[in-house]
């Protein structure tokens, strides 16, 4: 009895309760909705929920799979090409992020150290407003009879209104705009802590400041390039309301295909399945990735 | 006091710096009005405390910072307005700043690949360079996983790869621990004498100044105290603070009372001083005698004579194997240090702390001071 107790009491020391609050919160609120998900992805449905995966014939109990879901979606071209312009928009948005974002980071970790505060808070500023309405303010600069579109055509430099809303166009623009400040911030806070020797020493050793940016200022920022990519890439996939909102019909991205499964077919078998398989899509080049990262540092050392 | 270089006298001037001056924010005068020039092949030493001036010096030299007024010749070339990434002048940083993306090899042809030559000649440069300072075998690590004397034999090998008329050093040595510091300064000298750069090196540590340099400057406040050979610069200071930053003194105030053309007294509070040569002075002139700690000799007798000796009690005694330091509290109340070398293995030498003792030195020990 006492043996019990002392291993219950070591079990409970500081160090484990301390570390087991986060993992408890991971597997409450990540970890377990996750396999209901995956669980109902693999159920069949009836009328208002979905069958229950274990049944009792004759007293012992039976798995149900069905597999069903998943097969519609890897047959019907609907759901590929989803998918697939999804992976397209939310890399485009990465992308154009970075090359917006890039310099915008470098010139603020540029600037004069009693500035950035101000600069940084800049950044935040479109937090403070409502993200749906600043997505319809959009709206209300890119349609037709929007501002953008009036002030071109009285000053004469369009006669017809530029087709804006609901176009490719349209969604990368609300696309780069939400998500340009989480690729800005790990990209400064990288960038404020680049050494200024290591650039002067590669000017020291004939290197011009153009050159000296990408042969040392961006491979040293690569974890910051890294960060921020993955920020906006991996919620960008699954982005639904900008693509509701912004988006037209030829931009099918998979977050409003999940949303329809759901809410309009009321089909959430198929629904699940969608969002496992965008899951997996997400983290398979991920965890690729992080495999390579630490063989890389193995063979290092 | 501008003696030439021992050595040098007969090479000719690689570095020409003609009256720099560099203004901070429009008031901070970093570096006021500093000339100098440097032979071929010397090693000279700017030695100053932080804030003196000497890195601002440096980095001017490098092309870091532009200087307010003056100019600097290299080979008789005008470099003020050169970027860096255009002098044939590499540098050595402090803590050395090596990329840490980038393996050893990587970092010593850095340079080489930049100048775009021929991938062969940089394998062939490199490897000679690594060879050089001995690490060959660590071409293929990052600078992480070296330990702080390697990454400075990288750094230096990097800093000489593009075979610069003049190499730099910022505080070479600074990173390592005090073991460390002596075998390196010596492998450090021998292979600058081996590839034979000329080099401007700048430290806050006399000791590494010293056994360094063929030359040292001493700043203070952004100008030159004094310019000099290491011996020069410690036996002849010509100032108070040249002769307090350079070693231990002590510093006896007195009034000059015979002034002879081969000798001086220097009447003291605590002694009379008989100083073997002339000054530049008169009779009835303050001055400051420098004495160093390693030129008083202790005994327990009373010395002959009236000159050159002052009487005080023990008030400090700090043994550090090969010598002995101490405090004596002379009748005045001023405090004098004696340095005794341990030449025997006797340890009754027989002072203790609360002991009379008596302080002598020989008339060719110290040092007038007028200024």
């Amino acid at each position: 009895m006492n043996k019990i107790t002392n291993y219950v009491r070591s079990f409970f020391n500081g160090r484990h309760v301390v570390i087991g609050v986060p993992y408890l919160w991971f597997l409450m609120l990540a970890l377990v909705p996750l396999l209901i998900v995956l669980k109902i992805s693999v159920s069949e449905m009836e009328s208002t929920s979905v069958s229950s995966m274990i049944s009792w014939s004759e007293g012992w109990p039976a798995i149900k799979l069905n597999f069903a879901s998943y097969v519609f979606i890897g047959s019907d071209e609907l759901y590929v090409q989803t998918y697939l312009s999804s992976l397209k928009y939310a890399l485009l948005t990465t992308i154009i992020c970075l090359a917006i974002g890039y310099p915008f980071a470098y010139f603020m970790a540029r600037s004069p150290k009693h500035l950035q505060p101000m600069l940084l808070m800049l950044i935040m500023l479109p937090f403070w407003t409502s993200f749906l309405l600043r997505i319809y303010a959009w709206k209300t600069l890119l349609v037709n009879n929007g501002v953008i579109n009036n002030v071109l055509m009285s000053l004469g430099i369009i006669n017809a209104p530029l087709e804006m809303m609901n176009t490719p166009f349209s969604l990368m623009v609300g696309m780069v705009y939400s998500y340009l400040p989480f690729m800005i911030l790990p990209l400064y806070a990288n960038l404020s802590k680049l050494d200024m020797r290591y650039l002067e020493a590669a000017a020291d050793l004939g290197t011009s400041p153009f050159k000296a940016f990408w042969l040392i200022t961006v491979p040293l920022s690569k974890a910051g390039i890294i960060a921020g990519s993955m920020l906006v890439f991996i919620p960008a996939v699954g982005e639904y309301v900008i693509p509701e909102l912004l988006g037209g019909p030829n931009t099918l991205m998979i977050g409003r295909v999940l949303w329809d499964e759901f809410f309009s077919n009321n089909d959430w078998p198929m629904a699940s399945a969608v969002a496992v398989v965008m899951i997996l899509l997400i983290m398979l080049p991920m965890a690729i990735y992080n495999k390579y990262q630490s063989e890389q540092s193995e063979l290092k050392s | 006091m501008a003696i030439a270089p021992k050595a040098n006298s007969v090479r000719e001037d690689l570095l020409r710096v003609e009256g720099v001056t560099k203004i901070f924010d429009g008031i901070v005068r970093a570096v006021d009005d500093v000339s100098l020039t440097v032979a071929t092949g010397e090693i000279f030493a700017l030695l100053g405390g932080s804030g003196c001036g000497k890195s601002t010096l440096l980095r001017m030299l490098a092309g870091f910072e532009a200087p307010t007024k003056g100019k600097i010749f290299l080979a008789g070339e005008d470099i003020t307005n050169l970027p860096p990434y255009q002098r044939p002048i590499n540098m050595m940083f402090q803590s050395y700043a090596l990329f840490p993306h980038l393996t050893v090899w990587e970092n010593v042809a850095f340079g080489l690949r930049r100048d775009h030559m021929p991938k062969e000649q940089v394998a062939e440069r490199v490897e000679s360079m690594l060879s050089l300072v001995q690490l060959t075998k660590y071409a293929k690590r990052k600078p992480h996983q070296l330990s702080g004397g390697q990454q400075q034999r990288v750094a230096l090998a990097r800093s000489l790869a593009k075979r610069p008329k003049l190499l730099l050093l910022d505080e070479p040595l600074g990173a390592l621990d005090k073991k460390l510091r002596e075998t390196t300064q010596l492998e450090l000298v021998n292979i600058i004498e081996e590839v034979g750069v000329t080099c401007v090196l700048v430290t806050h540590d006399q000791e590494e100044a010293m056994t360094m340099a063929s030359r040292i400057a001493v700043m203070s406040e952004g100008y030159f105290l004094q310019v000099g050979s290491p011996d020069e610069v410690y036996e002849m200071p010509n100032s108070r603070q040249v002769a307090d930053f350079i070693g231990n003194v002590n510093i006896f105030d007195g009034v000059v009372e015979d002034d002879e053309s081969d000798h001086v007294t220097v009447r003291c509070t605590d002694c009379l001083h008989y100083v073997g040569h002339g000054i530049s002075g008169n009779s009835g002139m303050s001055v400051g005698v420098a004495l160093r700690p390693e030129k008083i000799l202790l005994t327990k007798e009373k010395p002959e004579g009236e000159y050159n000796w002052c009487e005080g009690e023990v008030t400090e005694i700090a043994y550090f194997g090969a010598y002995t330091n101490y405090h004596l509290k002379l009748n005045s109340g001023k405090v004098i240090k004696a340095q005794e070398l341990n030449n025997t293995r006797d340890l009754s030498f027989g002072l203790t702390w609360g002991d009379r003792a008596f302080a002598r030195w020989s008339d060719l020990a110290m040092v007038v001071l007028t200024q």
